[in-house]
């Protein structure tokens, strides 16, 4: 960016919201993918009406612009691959309103969704969705992303929980998208279409979010297995005796044994799998769903199927999920994370394919994840510093993916496509789906100025 | 904090140079944002840990060079470590960050306060502006006694005050209480008086290893002088150094034992020592972050309130290794001080969640930045919590009706 232009932007955005020294810029240039591109200009997003003006420079003067919440997403979505201008959400976090009646907050974008989730419980509600990056990430990029997490099988992704949105497009317009009711048909979905979109059709500002009661009582247990097809299996059988469990997490044993060498907690080495599950609600429903979820695992050759009987021992359940992929973040300088997901009845298949692959380029490849909803983490443990190793991890995230389409999967669950996975797109998506998603792009931003290059290589 | 020494002379080999794999390691997740108090305050990437690691890997990797903004930026921390606590990547951000003010000092590029600080602590050996004779200053006002009856050639116990007890007005209440538990337990102890020079963590904290190994020197060489077999500090600063800093930087042997007031009180408590009395009050603790996080004393404190006869001892929700920093940690609060009291609000919060009489810590820096947060917040919530250092808890004990 010019000087000149400089200078209009910090009249528009007011100067002491705009960073151009280097320093600070280089800050606001990277996220979790660790992949950098440095922006022209930071501007801290104040209200919407500054957003909107901000917009009708940039369109005017073809600045892109990329909003950015906490940077934490392992796809890109928030850099500012060709520049411009980095628009920072965290500062517009405030809650606007609980209605405890209609189960709903009204919140704007920056807030960390951990706080909405926080404010809920004050009124004995929850805010479901609950990404890994739950503490530090923003609803405005969960929403953006359509982030997932641990309760996807029983309580869906964050999709499943905007109602309403007012957005920015990047001609400046403001729009409301949405109802505040849970049944609403007028005109087209507009708030489904802006959940997942990267950030590429509008800057999400604000976001009318649906809560649900607290379940009155819930049980964790956890299963080891000798090998994994048994955890699979077991997995599968939960469901079918028509158990909808609240998490459904498997671990691998090339996981448990990072677990193992970094925490020390005991677990048997030799164990193929693990499962941690909870369930949750009415009292007598969750006894009755924890009996048969013990019963399905004994059938399926479970070595040891334990119920958690205090919170202490709920804890510890839980010590070894949570560690997971800081035990596997420790094994080498770089952690590759995954999210390739397969319809739940391809689990099995899966792993054995990831395991397959780890052996074919000689990787490790710690596998771990949401197994109730088919939402597996192959984890590459690698030096991405290391030339020949960069190829060999970009061979195995192919095949990875490849898997993962074959068996009718998707290339991303939860992290998005971004720049990581864009020139990957058409592996699962047709030319002319491609081509008419892309006409939505170019209906929203004619200039191509809100994010570009992301999603779509060809534009 | 703008202003900063002119002469800017590279160093050829600067430490961070050498760390790129420690660097490397950190996965830019952002765990730590949720940790850190001074980013959740600033909404600031370039004051998060992990904003701090990529502006010192891009300095490691010629990127960027040693600059002001840099140096703002990185000396911009209370040091409570919670980030390093917490990182999944189990990247050693204390470390990294101790190297880079390190390099940030050779280079000159670090704060002109600290260059007051380094001046001060090399005329006068404390961090205020008073000459080190006041040292002792504070014991005048202890009854039936003379400030000359601290000072003794032999003594089993060395009560080391630490710079702000010292001289800080506002804090003499924390020395003078812990004089007069030690009195009434009848323990021989002695005050180093214009001998004691800062601990050095000051210049520990911020990079000058050097200059911090003369006082390190200086201090042991007193303690052993006067035959202690025990030496206590009351602040956890100066614990900490005591503790776990002077073996690597200092050359003297350290033949007696570091204990923190709150673990020598205890065992006056144990020992039965001490007669506690009746004090029908709800207590809470904050772990001060250089006692609990930094040098693990967690147990000692809360045994030592939970022994007092009457206590409701309560647990705050952030406790322990996940107790949030009072804001007036490292040297945040000269250089930043509206900062140190906004972190300082927040964690004042969540002591009025846990709606309690008496909010205990045992550092001298937390209570003076919660009392005066808490103080502030009394307009806004009308509620009146007492702030308290745990050697004032035992003391308004031992004197209670």
């Amino acid at each position: 960016m010019k000087t000149k232009e400089l200078d209009a932007l910090k009249q528009i955005a007011g100067e002491e919201n705009v960073i151009i020294s280097e320093e600070e810029r280089y800050c606001y240039s990277y996220d979790s993918t660790r992949l950098e591109y440095m922006p022209d200009a930071v501007v801290k997003a104040s209200t919407v009406e500054q957003i909107s003006n901000i917009f009708k420079f940039a369109s005017s003067e073809k600045i892109p612009v990329t909003p950015r919440g906490s940077a934490t997403g392992l796809s890109g979505g928030c850099l500012a691959l060709r520049g411009g201008i980095i628009l920072l959400m965290v500062g517009m976090d405030k809650i606007l309103d609980v209605n405890p009646v209609d189960l709903l907050i009204d919140v704007e974008a920056g807030i960390i969704t951990q706080k909405v989730d926080m404010e809920a419980q004050k009124y004995g509600l929850f805010y479901p969705p609950d990404p890994g990056t739950v503490k530090t990430s923003t609803i405005g990029g969960n929403i953006a992303e359509n982030a997932g997490g641990l309760r996807g099988l029983k309580y869906g992704v964050t999709r499943d929980y905007v109602n309403a949105l007012e957005a920015v497009l990047p001609n400046g317009d403001i729009v409301n998208f949405g109802t505040r009711t849970v049944k609403g048909v007028t005109g087209y979905n507009m708030v489904d279409l802006m959940t997942g979109s990267e950030g590429t059709l509008a800057v999400i500002t604000k976001a009318t979010l649906s809560l649900l009661p607290i379940p009155p009582a819930r049980a964790s247990l956890l299963a080891l297995f000798n090998t994994i097809d048994d955890a699979a299996k077991t997995v599968r059988d939960i469901v079918a005796e028509g158990v909808i469990t609240s998490t459904l997490e498997i671990l691998d044993q090339v996981t448990i044994n990072a677990i193992e060498d970094y925490l020390g907690l005991g677990l048997d080495r030799n164990i193929g799998a693990m499962l941690l599950i909870e369930v949750d609600g009415q009292q007598g429903a969750v006894d009755a769903e924890a009996g048969i979820v013990m019963k399905v695992c004994n059938y399926n050759n479970a070595l040891s199927c334990k119920k958690a009987a205090s919170a202490e021992e709920r804890d510890e359940i839980w010590a070894a999920r949570r560690a997971a992929l800081s035990s596997l973040a420790r094994v080498k300088p770089s952690t590759i994370l995954e999210d390739a997901t397969i319809p739940r009845s391809r689990i099995v298949d899966m792993v054995q394919e990831v395991n397959r692959i780890a052996e074919k380029y000689g990787l490790r490849i710690g596998t771990f994840g949401h197994a109730g909803d088919g939402n597996i983490h192959p984890t590459i443990l690698t030096d991405l510093r290391d030339a020949e190793e960069e190829k060999k991890v970009e061979g195995a995230i192919e095949d990875i993916f490849r898997a993962a389409v074959e068996m009718g999967g998707t290339l991303s669950g939860e992290h998005g496509i971004g720049i990581s996975k864009a020139k990957y797109l058409r592996m699962e998506i047709s030319r002319e789906s491609y081509e008419i998603m892309k006409r939505v792009k170019q209906a929203f931003d004619p200039d191509n100025i809100l994010n570009p290059g992301k999603m779509f290589t060809d534009l | 904090m703008t202003e900063k020494k002119k002469n800017t002379k590279k160093k050829d080999q600067a430490r961070i140079f050498k760390r790129y794999d420690d660097l490397f390691n950190c996965s830019r997740c952002g765990t730590c944002m949720s940790f850190c108090p001074v980013y959740k305050n600033t909404n600031d990437e370039g004051l998060s840990p992990r904003g701090k690691l990529s502006l010192i890997e891009a300095i490691s990797q010629e990127k960027l060079r040693f600059t002001d903004k840099v140096s703002d930026k990185i000396y911009t921390c209370t040091m409570c470590n919670y980030c390093d606590s917490e990182c999944p990547s189990g990247v050693n951000i204390k470390e990294l960050f101790q190297e880079m003010r390190q390099d940030l000092v050779d280079t000159e590029k670090y704060p002109l306060a600290l260059d007051f600080l380094k001046k001060r602590l090399d005329e006068a050996k404390n961090v205020t502006f008073d000459t080190n004779e006041g040292r002792i200053d504070w014991t005048r006002q202890i009854p039936d006694s003379q400030p000359d009856d601290f000072l003794k050639d032999k003594a089993d116990v060395i009560y080391f005050v630490g710079c702000v007890s010292s001289f800080s007005p506002r804090t003499f209440s924390i020395p003078r209480s812990i004089v007069q538990v030690f009195r009434e337990a009848g323990v021989d102890f002695g005050l180093l008086g214009d001998e004691e020079w800062c601990c050095g963590f000051p210049l520990l904290s911020s990079g000058m290893k050097a200059e911090a190994k003369k006082l390190a020197d200086h201090n042991i060489r007193e303690v052993k002088k006067r035959g202690a077999k025990v030496l206590v500090t009351s602040c956890p600063s100066c614990y900490h150094t005591w503790k776990h800093e002077y073996g690597e930087i200092s050359s003297e042997k350290m033949d007696f034992e570091i204990m923190h007031v709150s673990q020598y009180m205890l065992k006056l408590i144990q020992d039965g020592l001490l007669k506690l009395k009746q004090f029908q009050k709800r207590v809470a603790y904050h772990d001060p972050c250089d006692l609990g996080r930094n040098s693990e004393v967690y147990d000692e404190p809360r045994k030592v309130i939970k022994s007092i006869p009457g206590v409701e001892f309560v647990e705050l929700e952030a406790n322990m290794n996940l107790a949030n920093c009072c804001g007036g940690g490292g040297n945040l609060e000269s250089i930043d001080p509206g900062l140190s009291a906004r972190i300082a609000e927040s964690r004042a919060r969540e002591i009025l969640d846990a709606d309690v009489d008496i909010l205990v810590s045992a550092c001298q820096q937390c209570e003076r930045t919660l009392a005066a947060a808490l103080k502030k917040l009394k307009k806004e919530t009308k509620r009146k919590i007492k702030v308290y250092d745990i050697a004032e808890l035992v003391l308004a004990s031992i004197r209670a009706d």
